[in-house]
């Protein structure tokens, strides 16, 4: 597999993981749908394992690819959240999704922690 | 001559053996026999009910409970199981990591534990396909109400829903099992929001019906993209009708 295209799979996958949990914010009963979570390797899993793929693995990427990634996510999540928001979802918090990405490439070491 | 009525499903002897009555003293009580409540269950080999017994002699040495659970593949017919799933209903949030331990170093079985109060159980039942589906075939220490009338709340079931998603984004990469997994979550989500009954066997049939497929190509990985192309439909689907009541 090609560098871009393991950026992509990436990329969807840890979109997936900030949607869930900024939806997660938007419900009160959040708890229980977290419990009964054992047999699938969930998306933060997988998006780890492809961020391990994908050179440098063990600092952070260049400026360029940065930029890339950051702006495909977000425009991901706030797709996904917007057609919620859309159908009537209410308690979407649209301001989490900067910080949550931001925390998400420093802990995936696509950038570098402060 | 008298006779002794005992439950169907027992471990340790078949009907018409002939048995030993013994007067109920401290010395031949060393193990707590368990009078256990069965769940969707018709069947059981035997070797997998003394297992449960031990299990329940553990657990009840070790922690504090309210009820144990006994659920998942474990009850399926046959071996194939990888763990036993137990759900250990508690009040108190202990560390449960060592009994998860002695049951591996005592039975060579993993054991995987959810620990939830009777308040989270009676919610899961009432608001998560999932619970209901595992809890449709079940083995207990203390009876259980499966009646609960159903709290829909889309917004988990949306959660739920999220879930399943991982299949189409990473559709080469996953295995069978866990292909599965997402089938059936998704389809639980999907026959939930229809008000439908949920059982392993209903979804089985369902994703089977829809798919046309067997459960254990899905299980072996011999889906292809055809198979992808209708999980799409069938997500979609389950996704609009969600949002459709979401607020």
């Amino acid at each position: 597999m090609n560098r871009n295209k393991l950026i992509e799979i990436f990329i969807s996958n840890l979109a997936n993981s900030i949607i869930h949990k900024i939806l997660e914010k938007a419900i009160e009963q959040a708890e229980i749908a977290e419990k009964y979570d054992k047999e699938v390797r969930n998306s933060w899993q997988i998006a780890k394992i492809y961020r391990e793929k994908i050179n440098p693995s063990n600092r952070s990427l260049p400026f360029r690819d940065i930029s890339e990634i950051k702006s495909k996510i977000k425009s991901k999540i706030e797709n996904e959240l917007k057609l919620r928001i859309e159908k009537g979802y209410k308690n979407i918090n649209l301001e989490l999704i900067e910080k949550f990405i931001e925390r998400a490439l420093k802990d995936m070491l696509v950038i570098e922690k402060a | 001559m008298d006779q002794i009525y005992i439950p169907k499903n027992r471990a340790g002897f078949n009907g018409g053996e002939y048995v030993l009555i013994l007067p109920l003293s401290s010395q031949n009580i060393k193990k707590e026999k368990f009078k256990l409540f069965f769940y969707g269950i018709s069947n059981l080999e035997k070797i997998k009910l003394r297992l449960i017994e031990e299990i329940f002699n553990l657990i009840g040495k070790n922690a504090d409970f309210e009820n144990i659970i006994i659920t998942g593949s474990f009850l399926e017919r046959g071996f194939c199981f990888n763990d036993i799933d137990i759900l250990l209903v508690s009040g108190k949030k202990g560390d449960y990591e060592n009994i998860k331990g002695k049951i591996e170093d005592n039975f060579g079985i993993k054991a995987h534990f959810l620990i939830l109060n009777n308040k989270e159980l009676a919610s899961g039942l009432s608001s998560e396909p999932l619970y209901e589906m595992m809890l449709s075939k079940c083995i207990s220490l203390k009876r259980i109400s499966l009646n609960v009338k159903r709290k829909i709340n889309y917004k988990i079931l949306d959660l739920a829903l999220l879930k399943s998603k991982t299949l189409i984004d990473n559709f080469k990469i996953l295995n069978g099992n866990e292909k599965y997994y997402l089938v059936l979550n998704m389809i639980s989500i999907l026959l939930f929001v229809q008000g439908r009954k949920l059982s392993k066997e209903i979804i089985n049939r369902e994703i089977e019906k829809l798919f046309s497929v067997k459960i254990s190509e899905i299980k072996n990985n011999f889906v292809d993209i055809k198979f992808l192309k209708r999980y799409k439909q069938i997500y979609n689907k389950t996704f609009n009708k969600i949002m459709e009541n979401i607020k």
